[in-house]
């Protein structure tokens, strides 16, 4: 591996060398150069393209030369930067460019110009609107310095030395970068510089998958971008739901409506079924914690419901989140990265003006019952809550240092009764950014969050649980005696109130907690040792503790079970560690050879994790204790994960005339997972993009389609094996307290499993941008898919995975965004992403089936099996005669999928003046999911659920529940409208010097649910996923809560 | 160009650096098999696993197989929901969790034969016989459920037959080196018992007459303490609050045979028998029916209850909370009942039995109805086998042999036949003879409340007998 490693070395280093004998300049966009350099020639180009004719005397230009230059900038500003340093002076009259000698020599008096002219300063504003924008950053080109624009838009960024020409850079998110060059006589003046808006998101500048900065233009993946200011309009309390409906090609649904439930994200397919389909999560470029499952030692109230990290990465102070969904978008991530990244980027500074921000947010919570059975359930097991939210962030830069701290706390009060859901949260958060040296700039980040929240019982969590007793109709089986009749809407007021006080007891005995303290710090430095060189060095943690607390009384288990109960209290805790390590060293180096503009990027990544699981559980506990050392009995369980990932990556983006780009890129990983003989893991990328819109013929023929971009490439991703399952290992479990042996793991030597994509696409801007279109295909196939096979029995092995499977998954992206309206006072815009999806395993090369999550084989199963999608639901299916009475059953057969073949979002967002009013949702078709408390309901007899009376008035009765599930399967087709909302910012008169701005706003979270299916399409139990990290497709609905409803109001002050 | 390749150089030898420290390195919390042969006691602590995996093995196979014969219906949720039918498909996970429990006993006694054994230095004789021994009882397993079964690693399928010569083999290597008595008559009983499934009806008499000097002798797999293993079937029939499995209500007076009397369950969870006397007794009195010597067969029987039964220990015990509500079907007596064997049997009294009225007894190891009278009132060579029959059903119950007595056998798993090329079509098929009612009337039976009268749908006993001759059933009738 090491010697891998340093060819790899060499080869990299073979390559800088290579690169490094190229003539290097200054990196500048817009640049096209033609070969003669003369300064008359690039005199003659301006006047011509700028139809003006060109008067000067020939003597003053001769033998002068001129540097690359953007010949897009405006005249005014072009001509000054070409002549600078020439001794030629110019005149504008008419159509008349006047050259002229200037009578002193310039270049002393620039400097001392210079010299005096030690800041610049100006505003920076909105193209359209003339409004200023805030947090715009303004970088000065020459130095990694830069500074973000104020409350009014205004910037003040001290200058390095003297220079004869300053390249300040501007760039806001969603709107176009704008250089611009300024001469000494124009840094005399504030600056008012505008920005437009960017509607095609050419060249917007993103990092994720390239390892340093690179343009959009010169990719041939897509990357898709979302700023902090759009995801501060979301009041979310996690960061998943901040995401839901805000990447065009994923899906984000949450399994369940509790607090920290697990979620499923997922974008192009399922290509893995071993591994859960959750990104890998990026902050400042350190890796996190992203278990989206329940863990190995779930312990409590996990039981049920996995408790998801994800729930707890902090969703404060976020400058802009990328994501970039797998193929060749992450080889650069090679063994990690087949689910594709998402990296959120914090904020590190501001306004040379310290800005204080303060927001509430305040509001009700509601549950969401219109996906319940009974209409009483709400009664038995719902209150009204309570929403806040406090925020308070801090903003500025002095001088060469930026900061950026905020503190929030949360707390809701959940919408089950006796609080059981309570869910409260304090996030601390510091970004900052220094400028250590002209060529050296540190940026760190720390991070705390600390978060718990309680738990009432739920999904198949044995025993009591509340949607169980009422919505199963388990009321019938369990509880008091005489039992009740489980069809609550037919309990009279008398039973009625006995159920209630008998459930409200259950749920008010219950005592369930968890609790998360997460500590993450991203440290960077820069070093720019020259203008066309860029090193970066980046290292950090991740460190999230969580604590989960099960305690079950006597009083509440001879309550539930009906049993006087005087020994078996028990507390049950497990405790989950999680550290994380992530190193990554990288440089890129940028060279313009003629036409062609070469950016070469070189970087080794490093993460190793460790997870450390224990459960102490205490048994016969007096009420009242809540520690487990006031238990009779004590018991203990451990579970240690350690994994380390190590790789180094070359990527080479080749531009011409740019506007055709070349992109190759190779990763070579090491993990400590593989088998002893797998050796190095390459993941090489190969794509290209062109935008046509350059083009003469283009702009002459169809100018109503301003931009364009297509793009095509083939890349590989992976997915280490678990750890340690490539070892041969014995176990040791106990026989009548003596230690026994037997075999463990068999020892398979496993690689990583390999997504290879191909993909193509076209992205088009019509009239000015105005509707833009992006649409595109891949078709990936997963190679080695990891697959738990059961071995033969002869084998005596125990069920192991192995790289045997072959999945598909291929479909079509579009997204649009229309901006219907575009005045000065008045922006209207649509967007729409429609995404197919086709999932197959294609192979499993004679593995037999096996089920990544339900319950026992004759019951309901989600299922990987050759020919099927991954994670088909599968069950008995049975047929009916005549007379209603079911004539064949037959067992373990194909339900439906669970993936659903189309699936997208929509949006809308409207500004007038102040006035900002949006609103979003996503859908999906194509996919089923069992309804499990319709079919414990006809086992209880709470119900009929369409199944015909013949079979229930037989001698049969209700006992062959199981053998036609196929009844209670049904399509989860929904539109879900995620977030109705409003914001106002009150117009300056109103505030007066009060403040620098206030906004208000409301919004509604959750309010419309349209869906085919009689259950919550979304609340499908992942947590039930096989083993930590296990993947998971939902598909079973069962006593699982929806999310609840919020109405929100939010005051937000800036000092 | 100096200054330019400097970082790079820079670049590449901290990445080096990275490929080469500690970092790269993790923590390998588990033993691996090279670490594990060689170190201290490795033999003993594999023994305890083999004997660990006995248990395992025996209590997967009674949970399964008790469930296909007639002994008791799954009135819950859990375990299989198609045994009962009997529905017994190749592609069935349970098929598969049975062939997996029995192969495992097989390769972890054959791994301390061949891997543990050859390294000691010091006389290991005896460990090696316990090893022969249970590599010997899986393979009588194997003859006794399986249609056949590969004895190495995706080898070749072997036939009953062949599986229960190789058990004869290894028994006999192992009761040579047993030095203690009580292992060598466990050997006997197994010996007895390949024979008679054999059909080797000298050997059987044989091993059966040598067996019965002893005739308490008992081999059990044990159970119990907080790691286990655990008596799963004592769970289903007693220790679990569901009352998750209901027997026959013939035979409902020998439920349950596992039980606990301590607050904590596994303090207490009851051994399984796999080789006790009674069965050389029944052996020989079998084979005396077939000799057609009745006389000697029935005194046999007496012999058996006298000597042996009624010996064995029997516990008074508190099972007021036993309902039989699992959930499926709702009409076991619960009061005493009187029984009819079938619609033409008489009825018999005292086999149903009221637990709410008091403790009642329960038999741990064996029991049963049948007197010295009943034993003296069979005449006919088939009388005299259907008490055979019946005596089997009730000493053995809860100890997974039934399911053979009936003739039926499981196929060969899919998940075998995917990765075994020679495992055949013809493997993958169940067997169960035309005889077994289908649609769970092995476990059917109606309640007549007003007379208090509960009536067995089929009398299996009566329906082996008619059918001794079937190539499944009754080896010594051929």
């Amino acid at each position: 591996m090491k010697n891998y490693l340093l060819f790899i070395a060499g080869a990299c280093l073979w390559n800088g060398s290579l690169a490094g004998s190229t003539p290097v300049s200054i990196p500048v966009s817009y640049i096209q150069q033609g070969k003669d350099n003369s300064l008359l020639h690039a005199i003659q180009q301006i006047a011509e393209r700028n139809g003006k004719k060109l008067i000067y005397d020939k003597e003053i230009l001769t033998g002068k030369t001129v540097h690359p230059y953007d010949d897009e900038l405006p005249l005014e500003q072009l001509l000054p930067l070409v002549l600078s340093g020439s001794g030629v002076g110019y005149q504008l009259k008419g159509d008349k460019i006047i050259l002229h000698k200037v009578a002193t020599t310039v270049t002393p008096v620039t400097r001392a110009v210079a010299q005096q002219q030690e800041w610049v300063n100006g505003t920076i504003t909105d193209h359209r609107t003339g409004a200023p924008i805030v947090g715009a950053t303004v970088q000065l080109v020459s130095t990694n310095r830069s500074i973000q624009t104020g409350v009014q838009g205004e910037f003040k960024l001290p200058l390095v030395a003297a220079t004869e020409v300053v390249l300040l850079r501007v760039r806001y998110i969603g709107y176009k970068t704008k250089d611009v060059t300024l001469t000494p006589e124009q840094l005399k003046q504030p600056l008012t510089i505008t920005l437009e808006e960017d509607l095609f998101g050419l060249d917007e500048v993103v990092v994720t998958g390239q390892g340093l900065d690179m343009n959009k233009r010169r990719l041939s993946t897509n990357i898709a971008t979302v700023s902090g200011k759009e995801l501060e309009k979301i009041p979310a309390a996690r960061f998943d739901q901040l995401l839901q409906s805000k990447l065009p090609n994923a899906q984000i649904r949450l399994t369940g409506g509790q607090s920290g439930a697990t979620s499923i994200i997922r974008a192009r397919g399922v290509v893995s079924a071993f591994k859960n389909s959750t990104p890998v999560i990026y902050v400042d470029g350190v890796r996190m914690d992203n278990l989206n499952t329940a863990s190995t030692i779930g312990g409590g109230s996990a039981q049920g419901s996995g408790v998801s990290s994800l729930a707890d990465i902090p969703i404060d102070n976020i400058e802009r989140v990328e994501y970039v969904n797998g193929g060749a978008a992450t080889t650069l991530y090679g063994s990690d990265a087949a689910n594709g990244v998402i990296q959120i980027f914090t904020k590190k500074g501001g306004s040379d003006r310290t800005t204080v921000t303060a927001e509430a947010t305040i509001g009700a919570e509601r549950a969401t019952t219109d996906f319940l059975h009974f209409d009483r359930t709400k009664e038995l097991l719902f209150e009204p809550g309570m929403f806040q939210r406090y925020n308070v962030a801090v903003n500025g830069n002095s001088g060469k240092v930026g900061y950026s701290v905020t503190g929030a706390y949360l707390n809701s009060s959940g919408v089950q009764v006796f609080k059981q859901n309570q869910n409260k949260r304090i996030d601390l958060r510091s970004g900052f950014k220094a400028e250590l040296h002209d060529k050296v700039t540190y940026e760190s980040s720390f991070t705390f969050v600390n978060n718990s929240y309680k738990r009432n019982r739920n999904g198949n969590q044995g025993g009591y649980t509340g949607l169980w007793f009422t919505e199963s109709g388990a009321s019938a089986t369990t509880g008091p005696q005489p039992r009740f009749n489980p069809r609550l809407d037919e309990l009279s007021d008398e039973e009625f109130a006995k159920m209630k006080e008998y459930v409200h007891t259950a749920e008010r005995l219950q005592d369930n907690e968890i609790v998360v303290n997460r500590f993450q710090t991203s440290q960077s430095f820069q070093y720019r040792p020259m203008q066309n060189l860029n090193i970066k060095a980046v290292g950090g943690i991740d460190y999230r503790v969580l604590r989960n607390q099960a305690i079950q009384t006597n009083e509440y288990l001879t309550h539930t079970t009906g049993n006087l109960t005087t020994d078996r209290g028990n507390i049950n805790n497990s405790e989950r560690k999680y550290w994380g390590l992530t190193l990554e060293l990288n440089g890129q180096h940028k060279a313009d050879i003629g036409d062609l503009s070469i950016i070469t990027t070189l970087g080794g990544q490093l993460f190793r994790n460790e997870d450390r699981q224990v459960a102490y559980i205490g048994s016969n506990v007096r009420d009242g204790a809540r520690n487990i050392s006031e238990a009779t009995t004590t018991s203990s369980n451990e579970f240690y994960s350690e994994v380390v990932n190590y790789g180094v990556y070359l990527q080479s983006n080749l531009g011409w005339r740019n506007k055709l780009f070349l992109d190759l890129g190779l990763r070579g990983d090491g993990n400590s997972a593989f088998g002893k003989d797998i050796g190095v893991q390459y993941y090489p990328k190969i794509g290209f993009s062109y935008i046509p819109s350059t083009e003469s013929w283009w702009s002459e023929n169809l100018s109503f389609i301003p931009s364009a971009k297509l793009r095509g490439n083939y890349g590989l991703a992976g997915n280490f094996p678990p750890p340690y399952r490539n070892l041969r290992t014995m176990t040791f479990p106990s026989y009548l307290g003596s230690q026994a042996a037997t075999f463990g793991m068999p020892g398979i030597d496993l690689r990583p499993e390999k997504t290879n994509t191909l993909e193509a696409g076209v992205d088009l801007g019509f009239w000015n941008d105005r509707l833009t279109l992006s649409a595109g295909f891949y078709h990936a196939i997963t190679n080695n898919a990891l697959f738990s096979v059961p071995a033969a029995p002869s084998t005596a092995e125990n069920e192991a995975l192995r790289n045997v499977g072959k999945i598909m998954n291929r479909g079509l992206e579009f997204s649009t965004q229309i901006t219907a309206v575009q005045t000065e006072n008045t922006a209207l815009r649509f967007n729409l992403a429609v995404n197919t999806l086709d999932n197959k395993v294609l192979s499993s090369s004679g593995a037999a089936p096996f089920n990544i999550a339900g319950f026992s084989e004759r019951t309901i199963q989600t299922v990987v099996q050759e020919g099927h999608p991954v994670g088909f639901i599968r069950g008995s299916y049975g047929e009916f005669g005549e007379d209603g009475v079911m004539a064949t059953s037959t067992p373990l057969q194909y339900l439906g999928t669970t993936i659903p073949d189309l699936f997208g979002s929509m949006g809308f967002d409207l500004q007038w003046k102040g006035l900002n009013v949006f609103a979003n949702a996503d859908y999906q078709q194509g996919a089923v999911a069992n309804n499990w408390d319709s079919q414990f309901r006809y086992n209880y007899g709470a119900g009929d659920e369409g199944i015909p009376t013949g079979e229930i008035n037989s001698e049969y009765g209700r006992t062959r529940w199981l053998s036609f599930t196929n009844m209670f399967i049904e399509k989860t087709d929904y539109i879900k409208i995620r977030t109705i909302g409003a914001t106002y910012t009150l117009p300056k008169s109103a505030i007066g010097s009060f403040a620098n701005y206030v906004v208000i706003g409301a919004s509604v979270m959750n309010p419309f649910s349209f869906a085919s299916s009689s259950f919550d399409p979304e609340a499908t139990i992942s947590g039930s996923a096989e083993g930590q990290d296990g993947a998971t497709t939902g598909g079973i609905s069962y006593a699982t809560y929806s999310a609840p409803r919020q109405f929100l109001m939010s005051v937000k002050i800036s000092f | 160009m100096k200054r330019f390749k400097k970082p790079i150089y820079m670049l590449a030898g901290t990445m080096l650096l990275l490929s080469s420290c500690e970092l790269t390195e993790v923590t390998n919390p588990y033993v691996t098999e090279d670490r594990f042969i060689p170190s201290f006691q490795s033999l003993e602590t594999w023994l305890n696993g083999v004997r660990r995996q006995a248990s395992v093995t025996v209590g997967t196979v009674v949970e399964f197989s008790e469930l296909v014969s007639d002994n008791y219906f799954n009135n819950y949720t859990q375990s299989s929901k198609v045994f009962d039918n009997p529905e017994i498909n190749y592609f069935d996970q349970d098929v598969a969790n049975i062939q997996a429990a029995i192969h495992k006993l097989m390769e972890t006694s054959r791994f301390g034969l061949e891997e543990l054994i050859p390294l000691q230095d010091e006389d290991v004789s005896q460990q090696k016989a316990e090893l022969l021994f249970y590599q010997a009882y899986a393979h009588i397993l194997g003859a006794e459920l399986y249609i056949g079964l590969p004895t190495e690693a995706r080898g070749e399928v072997r036939s009953p037959n062949e599986l229960l010569e190789s058990a004869i083999v290894l028994l006999t290597e192992a009761s040579s080196l047993f030095s203690e008595t009580e292992d060598q008559a466990a050997c006997t009983l197994l010996l007895a018992r390949s024979h008679y499934r054999l059909g080797n009806l000298t050997e059987a008499v044989e091993f059966s007459r040598e067996a019965i000097t002893h005739p308490l002798s008992l081999r059990q797999v044990h159970y119990g303490t907080e790691n286990g293993p655990s008596n799963n079937f004592q769970s289903y029939i007693f220790s679990s609050a569901t009352n998750s499995f209901a027997p026959l209500p013939r035979l409902d007076f020998l439920d349950p045979k596992y039980f606990h009397q301590t607050t904590t369950i596994f303090e207490d969870e009851k051994p399984i028998a796999i080789a006790k006397a009674e069965e050389a007794y029944l052996i020989l009195a079998e084979a005396l029916v077939a000799q057609q010597n009745i006389a000697a067969a029935k005194q046999t029987l007496k012999d058996l209850l006298t000597n042996c039964v009624g010996k064995r220990p029997t516990t008074m015990l508190n099972d007021s909370k036993e309902k039989r509500n699992g959930g499926n079907r709702k009409d076991y007596p619960l009061t005493a009942a009187s029984v009819k064997f079938d619609t033409e049997s008489v009825t018999k009294e005292g086999l149903v039995l009221d637990r709410s009225l008091g403790n009642i007894p329960a038999y741990s190891v064996s029991g049963t109805h049948i007197t010295l009278s009943d034993v003296d009132g069979a005449v006919t060579a088939d009388e005299t086998l259907y008490l055979i029959y019946l005596l089997r059903q009730e000493i053995f119950i809860a100890e997974g042999r039934r399911m053979t007595d009936l003739g039926i056998r499981f196929p060969i798993s899919q998940r075998e036949q995917l990765s075994n090329s020679h495992v055949t079509d013809k493997h993958t098929k169940a067997i169960i003879p035309d005889f077994i009612p289908k649609n769970r009337g092995l476990d059917d039976f109606t309640y007549d409340t007003a007379s208090g009268v509960v009536t067995i749908k089929h009398d299996m006993n009566r329906i082996l007998v008619q059918h001794k001759n079937s190539p499944y059933i009754m080896p010594f009738h051929k």
